[in-house]
């Protein structure tokens, strides 16, 4: 009986794994189509596609965008993540439980609400759209996460050990330099990493805030989906992969991506 | 501020504290504050606007007056609990796997379980178009048995396999979670007893790992109800769901009252169902805790 539910439950878990990556393999696979239309299995081998992506100066303006806003995005949101955790954690001040409150709510509100929200808000107070609105827009999905994972970071760190170094002499800022900041450093990356993806990926919130000229790559490459089927949609999208790949290498290097989650996938019991 | 710098001991210390603890908030307050309870707030006032600015409740009535919109918010809700039905039948088996694994392989899994979300939503969209389209695997596949494939995009059962994938890690993540809590020596305890394993299953590892279920499953819930980016690709204007509608209703019709309130029945209907929700599981059972 143990034989046949381990053989069993090893086919259920690998078809569960091809279901997960059915997508991601088959759009890096027909990349490299050599038919002017996307197909998979691919048919023939060509980097046409690839040319034509850098062929289109459209992708690279929108890439320097969304990178752009994306790397503001995580500076920002660490930065704002650090003060706000800090305070919350350590300080009483007005408004501390509204500040709570509302990081959690974010969570709840759908994106869809707050593109609409923030295009209707922008538009009421005649701020036309430029790279600064959509950094504005998308740190509201980005600093609860960093918020929350410094929060975590401290809930973690022994004030003690603050207190021992404070006590042997250590000025504030060095107590914060060696005694603070280490202990959040995960959740600093973390929540950097997370306002990263986050902004980069947006195309709910991107999609009412943008205009024909400025468009960010998601919103570049939904637009272009809906009118042609050729295969520079699949390079884009095998170049976007490797980009998350090294992403994610560069990640579990320094805190561990499961770990960005929420899930402890190995040091429990 | 030197003065109350200078202040020391007594009960006069916590007001530098206070200080630094607002200025330290402050960008945080302040973003809150700009850019998440004003264009809220923004968005409910002009729910309750004609396009020329009055009163009404107007927009609310067309919302709930009409069958087609009725249908709508239906079809929404129905998606997605369909979507948690599945990724609860793929993700609890799944979970199960996981838990007899060594942390190698959790790990891997785990991330491959994880992947879905780092990889940009449109490419996975966009990924799912082909896997589904009519030059794909799976229509290969069929015509390889000699028969016509059907159209499998642009309807309920192409969000729903789009959903799935998008969902499956916030099913299986607080599973794994309550799994890994269950007392390990509680079914070989049962079964030195003379349990079979399946009443092992039904009478211990099942009710023990329901935290991890239903917190998973409203997570999944929430976010299907609201999403927008998948059904948009997999489904288009066929597959009638209230995102959509809040989007062709401000970009296009350029109704921004009415997509305003379509938006905020969304909100209402999903945070009402979800609260309504959690105070039954509160009620069932005194320590329901979420992960």
């Amino acid at each position: 009986m143990t034989r046949l539910t381990r053989v069993l439950g090893g086919a259920f878990a690998t078809l569960v794994g091809l279901f997960l990556i059915a997508p991601v393999a088959v759009t890096v696979a027909s990349s490299l189509t050599a038919t002017p239309y996307v197909t998979f299995p691919p048919q023939g081998i060509t980097l046409r596609w690839y040319a034509e992506v850098f062929a289109k100066p459209e992708f690279l303006s929108s890439f320097a965008l969304s990178a752009g806003v994306a790397l503001a995005a995580a500076a920002v949101s660490a930065v704002v993540g650090l003060a706000g955790g800090l305070a919350i954690h350590r300080h009483r001040f007005p408004g501390r439980a509204a500040l709570e409150a509302t990081l959690s709510g974010a969570f709840a509100v759908p994106t869809i609400v707050l593109g609409i929200g923030l295009l209707q808000w922008f538009a009421q107070m005649g701020l036309a759209s430029s790279p600064v609105t959509l950094l504005l827009a998308h740190l509201v999905l980005t600093v609860p996460y960093a918020v929350r994972l410094v929060l975590a970071g401290l809930a973690g760190l022994d004030r003690s050990a603050e207190k021992a170094a404070a006590g042997l002499g250590a000025p504030p800022f060095l107590v914060f330099w060696h005694v603070t900041l280490p202990a959040v450093r995960g959740g600093l990356v973390g929540g950097a990493f997370f306002a990263f993806i986050t902004s980069f990926d947006d195309l709910t919130v991107a999609l009412f805030v943008v205009t024909t000229d400025l468009q960010t790559l998601p919103v570049r490459i939904f637009n272009y989906m809906q009118y042609d089927y050729d295969p520079t949609v699949t390079a884009i999208g095998t170049l976007m992969v490797l980009f998350a790949v090294v992403a994610v290498v560069v990640i579990e290097r320094f805190v561990g991506v499961a770990r960005l989650f929420g899930a402890d996938t190995e040091e429990r019991s | 501020m030197a003065a109350v710098g200078r202040v020391a001991g007594g009960a006069r210390v916590s007001r530098p504290r206070r200080r630094t603890g607002l200025l330290l908030a402050l960008p945080a307050i302040l973003i809150f504050v700009l850019l998440f309870l004003a264009p809220l707030g923004t968005l409910v006032a002009n729910s309750f606007r004609t396009q020329t600015g009055a009163f009404t409740l107007g927009n609310y009535a067309r919302f709930l007056g009409d069958p087609f919109y009725r249908d709508v918010l239906w079809n929404t809700l129905r998606v997605a609990a369909l979507t948690t039905a599945g990724c609860l039948l793929i993700g609890y088996p799944f979970a199960l796997y996981l838990r007899g694994r060594s942390a190698r392989v959790r790990n891997w899994l785990a991330l491959l379980l994880l992947s879905p979300l780092l990889i940009s939503m449109v490419i996975r969209a966009y990924g799912w178009l082909v896997v589904l389209g009519p030059q794909g695997p799976v229509a290969a596949v069929i015509r390889w048995f000699g028969l016509t494939p059907p159209q499998m995009l642009y309807n309920d059962t192409a969000v729903l396999i789009g959903m799935v994938h998008v969902m499956l890690a916030y099913m299986v993540l607080p599973l794994m979670g309550s799994l890994d809590r269950i007392d390990p020596t509680l079914v070989p305890a049962a079964k030195g007893l003379g349990a079979s394993g399946w009443t092992c299953f039904w009478r211990i590892t099942l009710p023990l790992s329901a935290p991890g279920m239903l917190a998973g499953a409203m997570i999944v819930f929430s976010l299907t109800a609201s999403s927008f980016v998948t059904p948009a690709i997999l489904g288009g204007p066929k597959v009638k769901l209230m995102p959509y509608f809040v989007y062709t209703q401000a970009t296009a019709t350029l109704d921004w009252p009415y997509a305003a309130a379509i938006g905020f029945v969304l909100v209402v209907v999903t945070t009402g169902l979800l609260l309504g929700y959690s105070r039954l599981l509160r009620r069932g059972r005194g320590e329901v805790v979420f992960a």
